[in-house]
């Protein structure tokens, strides 16, 4: 049960946070299908900017020492530095489909079609391979907490609660827990998250109550980018050992299915990611997953293929799409340039 | 406006960023380019090339030496293609390089790399084009390690029997891929394969004495690769063997999940996380990059992992020693046998290395074994060498009933 809990979200968190940059760009009014590019750039950036600081030494020290607060510290700049790569990768978008009114669909097919490329191009100029990883060791001892930081020994246990939330966990998951839950506040109970999310759904009506719509939308992408770059280097960080490959096997396009599927909410969003994120769990470790606890692994006795559960994640999907999607309600005004003098 | 002018100034600071860093004539070009239009590009970008491998001296550590060397005119006579796989895993592929860039080093040959389109997706079409682009720089005689190559080869080595191929795991060609018809023997292909099964007894034995019970396999190929096959066969007969001899049992958990394509996945992490959570200590990862998605796991769990094909102890704190293949030594035995004109000896036969050869074995220096000393390798190694220790090489055997063992396929 533990390791089902602590596996779900270290798939769910990227796949959520991801989700609600996307949620960001389009309650602007911005189709964001870039969402994938952006990642692999962000996830890129991050890989280097950990890379460059494990050459120039300088947590060393810190790594040596166990000490865990500068190495979560070093984490959390990682992060910044993502997100910062993001929100500048997604200013071609909003350039494009904000200022130069491009259809925002093929904008963001470029930009995904371009990031790739780009970084393996860089990766090949600084790795001269295919992927570039940590200069030095794995990501779990640098990044990730385990019981031995708070005094407890290879065998002791630190509960339910510990065991499952604490040991072995990133605490950037937290952090875009965190995040995603104080950006949700932003977006429904503030003035900005109200003008956001009005220049998404009538950008005229906004305008003429004395809302800059290009300002709103500018603001809205670029979050949304900030956002997909941390959640790339987060998806990096847990699953790839810290590593970039201008691959993030398409999360940026589950994260847009989620957005959609959670219809554009983010409670509904955060459900959809988790669900998503348990089956995919159960997918790649069924014969590992011990629900009650009694030591035996129960789906790895049923006579089901091995191919049935990998494919369990999509035809869920699938199956509570074709439920939900009746109610499904996109942002009115979204993909529509804005162009002051229509009516 | 301002807003593209400053996107693009910054994007010319990224690109010039990046290519400082390197030596790479293509991207040096870029840089001069983006940062000063005006100057001239050709001049400019000419002296950077002087990172030229230096022949006279040899040099022992490989990652000293260049990898994208240039030479005076042009041409390359020592070229390496892969099959599948980054040219850098810290295992199969790089350890061929390390062969062909010392041998280069060494006799002051020129030498080159080049990568199939498409990557890991890489097909024989792909693979025979590489062959081509080497050929047409001037390639002499060419180093493909990955038995995967077998296709792309046959046809490149019909066509251009003049060139000499050095198949690392591979086989004998044939002219046609056909059973009933397949024609002569090709004389420019030496196969050079190793005796996987021998090192994997090795690593399955030690760490078994070392005291692992529960174990576990991760291959690389999807089970198709024959090397691969024979690690893991050999692996669990050396584990089995331990057992016996110290009275205890040991289970194996046994995969070829998520490892097609010799890359690192998600789904490969979660997998080992599961293996590791629910109690397994130490996995051989067999299968190039795959490697990064088992250490990962094996770090976050207090677990360990056995390195493949070359010594990675150096990548990762949670390896505890590696099966390892002389891709070194078998890339300069046929360099040799090329440029020593003795060509015939290789050429067309299967040559196959193993302990006999001194081609397979653990590194004893860097491993970090407390229980299983480098007297008791030395007595195995000498054992397999002498034939009283037998490791079967068949791997169709591999789910049989084991004395000491129990074997789980996943």
């Amino acid at each position: 049960m533990t390791f089902l809990i602590r596996q779900t979200l270290i798939y769910a968190v990227p796949l959520m946070i991801v989700a609600l940059a996307g949620v960001f760009a389009e309650r602007s009014g911005i189709i964001n299908l870039a969402l994938e590019g952006i990642m692999i750039f962000g996830a890129f950036i991050g890989v280097v900017f950990v890379n460059m600081i494990q050459e120039a030494g300088i947590f060393d020290g810190a790594k040596a020492d166990n000490n865990w607060v500068a190495l979560q510290g070093f984490a959390l700049m990682a992060m910044l530095v993502a997100a910062a790569a993001g929100a500048v990768f997604s200013l071609l978008l909003s350039f494009a489909s904000v200022n130069l009114r491009a259809d925002q669909t093929i904008g963001g097919t470029a930009l995904n079609l371009m990031a790739p490329a780009l970084v393996l191009f860089f990766i090949r100029i600084i790795a001269n391979q295919n992927v570039l990883n940590m200069s030095g060791g794995d990501a779990p001892p640098w990044f990730m907490l385990r019981k031995a930081y708070f005094g407890y020994g290879r065998t002791d246990s630190m509960g339910f609660f510990g065991e499952t939330f604490i040991n072995q966990t990133y605490p950037a998951t937290y952090v875009c827990i965190l995040l995603f839950i104080l950006l949700s506040v932003i977006l429904y109970k503030t003035r900005f998250g109200l003008r956001l999310r009005s220049c998404g759904e009538n950008p005229q009506a906004a305008d003429s109550l004395g809302i800059n719509v290009y300002k709103m939308r500018y603001a809205g992408t670029t979050i949304s980018g900030a956002l997909a770059g941390m959640g790339g280097f987060v998806y990096a960080l847990t699953t790839a050992n810290c590593s970039a490959s201008g691959d993030v096997a398409g999360f940026g396009f589950l994260a847009l299915a989620v957005m959609i599927f959670g219809n554009w909410k983010p409670l509904n969003i955060a459900g959809a990611a988790l669900l998503f994120g348990l089956f995919k769990c159960i997918a790649a470790s069924y014969t590992s997953i011990d629900i009650n606890g009694d030591g035996v692994c129960m789906l790895a006795n049923l006579p089901i293929s091995v191919n049935l559960y990998r494919m369990l994640p999509y035809v869920i999907t699938l199956v509570v799409l074709a439920f939900t999607s009746q109610k499904s309600r996109a942002p009115k005004a979204e993909g529509i340039p804005y162009d002051k003098g229509q009516r | 406006m301002k807003k593209l002018f400053a996107m693009l100034l910054a994007m010319a600071m990224m690109l010039s960023l990046f290519a400082c860093s390197n030596n790479n004539p293509t991207s040096s070009q870029g840089a001069t380019g983006s940062e000063a239009p005006s100057q001239g590009t050709e001049e400019s970008a000419a002296p950077s090339q002087s990172g030229e491998e230096n022949p006279g001296a040899a040099e022992t550590d490989p990652d000293k030496i260049d990898d994208n060397p240039t030479s005076a005119d042009g041409t390359y006579e020592i070229a390496m293609i892969t099959d599948v796989g980054d040219l850098k895993d810290k295992s199969f592929n790089e350890g061929t390089w390390n062969g062909v860039k010392l041998y280069a080093a060494a006799n002051s040959k020129t030498y080159k790399y080049y990568r199939p389109a498409n990557g890991n997706d890489a097909t024989d079409e792909d693979r025979y084009a590489a062959y081509v682009a080497a050929i047409k720089s001037g390639a002499k005689v060419i180093v493909a390690p990955g038995f995967l190559q077998a296709g792309a080869m046959r046809k490149a080595a019909v066509e251009y029997p003049e060139v000499n191929f050095v198949f690392i795991d591979g086989f004998p060609l044939t002219e046609r891929d056909s059973e009933d018809d397949p024609g002569e023997v090709l004389a420019n292909v030496a196969g050079i394969a190793f005796q996987e099964e021998q090192c994997g007894y090795l690593a399955g034995y030690a760490i078994v004495k070392e005291g692992f019970t529960k174990l576990g396999f991760s291959g690389g190929g999807g089970g198709t690769n024959p090397a691969c096959c024979r690690y893991g066969y050999g692996y669990v007969q050396g584990a089995n063997a331990a057992a016996a001899e110290m009275g205890v049992n040991v289970e194996v958990r046994y995969t070829w999940q998520y490892g097609s394509n010799y890359s690192a996945s998600p789904e490969l992490q979660a997998m080992m996380q599961g293996w590791y959570t629910n109690g397994t200590e130490i996995v051989f990862a067999a299968g190039g990059s795959i490697f990064n998605s088992i250490t990962a796991a094996a770090a976050a769990n207090d677990g360990y992992v056995v390195g493949v094909d070359v010594d990675q102890s150096g990548q990762s704190d949670t390896v505890v020693t590696s099966a390892m293949k002389g891709l070194e030594q078998s890339v300069n035995f046929g360099l040799d046998k090329h440029f020593g004109d003795k060509w015939a000896d290789i050429g067309g036969t299967a040559t196959s290395l193993g302990a006999k050869d001194d081609a397979v074995g653990l590194p004893t220096a860097t491993w970090s074994m407390e229980e299983f000393s480098v007297a008791d390798y030395e007595k195995l190694l000498a054992g397999i060498k002498d034939g009283s220790v037998s490791v079967d090489a068949d791997y169709d055997n591999l789910e049989q009933s084991y004395s000491n063992l129990t074997l789980t396929v996943e």
